[in-house]
């Protein structure tokens, strides 16, 4: 694996900008790796070993994929949507997994570790590089119960929900009485009102003009819906 | 795992902590230890210490008792200099000066130390100068039986730089002094400053080996700097010349003398003109007048840290301000004082 220097300037250039939750990130994502025994998650013959579970949608999850290599598309990013700063690291091939946890007095003890630093982004940024794993992470050895469904590697699977016609891939669909559902058709889904749309010249393939076709935007120029723009608050 | 127990029902059992007794104004310690088998004579007195009822003790694997605990935390915060003796009481263990000198506390390690709820952890302030057995430090796990897990990674955060407590020996410094001032160096007044500063490093094991006398010409001042060096002093004290006036030269002569590290004024009153120089390891120190008036200045803070080894700068002379202000007692109790103990 590459020093920690460059891990955090590669990430944070992945990422967008250098933030303490790159910091704690890099640093969540060297520590797991360690534990599970992979030094290098992200060459060939490791990329296929390792699975992280992110419970974070926050900037330290951008720095655990761009330091373990660990991709949704590859199904070896895992997003647990507990709002919670931490994360799982399991080795498929030994089965070993640790979960670790940023510490929430890591941040009231920021001031402590880099005292001459103002400001709370940069003293952060500085003090969780000065911290040791002990401070700043707590670990759980875990067991993560998986099923071949959850792995990485072809479709095992694939359905139609009796209701909507849609497939459904590796075992995510919900059996109601005996009818296979889609979860949108049987728990509800994170969007509602939905209406099928097309229009005429819905024909765009690459190779031809990049502008948008006419009709597109006619329809979004006319559109009633309401567009993600007009339901930020404020 | 913890049972709780009415007294008659724990007869003939044995206690499983030390159980203090509190008379006010006149004794507080254990009137039970632990290991102590609870009699029929005893119940009379453990009534009257509040306690109906003890905890039978059944440790499961993943659990440790409190003495256990603490003993861990104590291996993990005791570093170099630091005396203490695995026998805790009421759950407690002390810690001492094992040698005089300056005691060290790494304050952020202590504060993620007490971080954990589990344990706690309690000093002198850092950089205070301490004699051989002197207590300088306790540490106790809070609760009478816990997981291990918590005592385990509180030691890991107190093992961070090796320890939290440790106590700096003050090395014998040749000190050299420069007494500046037209005044004095004509004879127009008589020195009074060398006897005080002369008085400081011998309250502190250190030798005054040379001793000159500069006019406030810059260059006579870095003369008498080089010759003291030359004679192998290896901590130099100048006093006066350290203010804002026309004649306070002292500044210039430590400069032209090739002082490598500067740092003029310091958070700390009496003391705001102090200056701290380096020429190679070799520290120089500007002591205003405030040394003649004032019998307690940041002289006194910064002297036996700088014996102890501890190179000052800028973060060093600015991070005193927080306590750094004098109380100018009619009667000085320094240094069972907060001045200097914030930085």
């Amino acid at each position: 694996m590459e020093n920690f220097e460059t891990l955090l300037k590669g990430s944070a250039e992945a990422h967008g900008h250098l933030c303490p939750g790159q910091v704690v990130g890099v640093r969540m994502a060297r520590l797991g790796c360690e534990l599970i025994g992979l030094d290098n998650p992200r060459a060939p013959d490791q990329i296929k070993k390792i699975v992280v579970y992110v419970e974070i949608d926050r900037c330290a999850a951008d720095a655990i994929g761009y330091v373990t290599g660990v991709r949704l598309g590859r199904r070896s990013l895992k997003f647990v949507d507990n709002g919670i700063m931490a994360a799982t690291f399991v080795n498929l091939e030994s089965g070993h997994a640790y979960r670790v946890v940023s510490t929430e007095e890591a941040r009231d003890l920021a001031s402590l570790y880099a005292p001459e630093i103002q400001g709370n982004a940069r003293q952060q940024l500085e003090a969780y590089q000065r911290m040791p794993d002990s401070v700043l992470f707590r670990v759980q050895r875990v067991e993560v119960p998986m099923s071949e469904f959850d792995l990485p590697g072809p479709t095992r699977r694939k359905v139609s929900c009796t209701r909507c016609g849609q497939v459904v891939r590796d075992h995510r669909e919900v059996v109601i009485d005996g009818a296979v559902l889609c979860r949108p058709c049987a728990d509800g889904a994170y969007f509602k009102h939905a209406q099928e749309m097309t229009w005429p010249d819905m024909n765009w393939t690459p190779g031809r003009a990049e502008a948008l076709a006419p009709a597109v935007r006619k329809i979004r120029e006319t559109d009633n819906f309401r567009t993600a723009e007009s339901v930020v608050p404020g | 795992m913890m049972k709780k127990m009415g007294l008659q029902e724990a007869v003939g059992t044995k206690l499983g902590h030390d159980i203090t007794e509190i008379r006010p104004g006149e004794f507080k310690g254990p009137a039970f230890r632990k290991g102590h088998t609870v009699c029929h004579e005893d119940l009379c007195h453990l009534q009257r210490l509040g306690k109906n009822h003890l905890y039978a003790i059944d440790l499961e694997n993943d659990e440790i008792h409190e003495n256990g605990a603490v003993a861990i935390l104590a291996k993990a915060l005791a570093g170099k200099g630091i005396t203490w003796k695995d026998e805790p009481r009421e759950g407690k263990i002390k810690f001492f000066a094992g040698i005089d000198g300056v005691l060290g506390v790494n304050t952020a390690a202590l504060a993620a130390f007490n971080m954990v709820e589990e344990v706690m952890c309690a000093t002198l302030h850092n950089h205070t100068l301490v004699k051989t057995g002197e207590q300088v430090a306790a540490t106790r796990a809070i609760p009478l039986v816990m997981k291990r897990t918590p005592i385990e990674r509180a030691a890991a955060i107190a093992r961070q730089g090796g320890s939290v407590l440790e106590i700096k020996a003050l090395r014998n410094a040749k000190a050299g002094l420069v007494i500046t001032g037209n005044e004095v160096y004509h004879g127009l007044i008589e020195d009074r400053f060398a006897p005080v500063l002369k008085g400081k490093m011998q309250a502190l094991g250190s030798e005054v080996m040379a001793l000159d006398f500069a006019p406030d010409d810059a260059k006579a001042i870095a003369r008498v700097i080089r010759s003291h060096l030359d004679r192998g002093c290896d901590l130099l004290l100048l006093s006066g010349g350290m203010s804002v006036d026309p004649d306070d030269v002292t500044r210039h002569g430590i400069r032209l003398a090739g002082a490598s590290e500067f740092h003029y004024g310091a958070a700390a009153l009496p003391g705001a003109m102090f200056l701290v120089a380096y020429l190679g390891d070799v520290p120089l120190l500007g002591v205003p007048a405030c040394g003649l008036y004032h019998r307690i200045t940041v002289l006194d803070i910064l002297l036996p840290r700088i014996l102890a080894g501890e190179r000052i700068g800028k973060k060093e002379l600015a991070f005193l301000g927080h306590g750094g202000l004098c109380r100018d007692c009619s009667e000085c109790t320094f240094p069972s004082c907060s001045f200097g103990k914030g930085g």
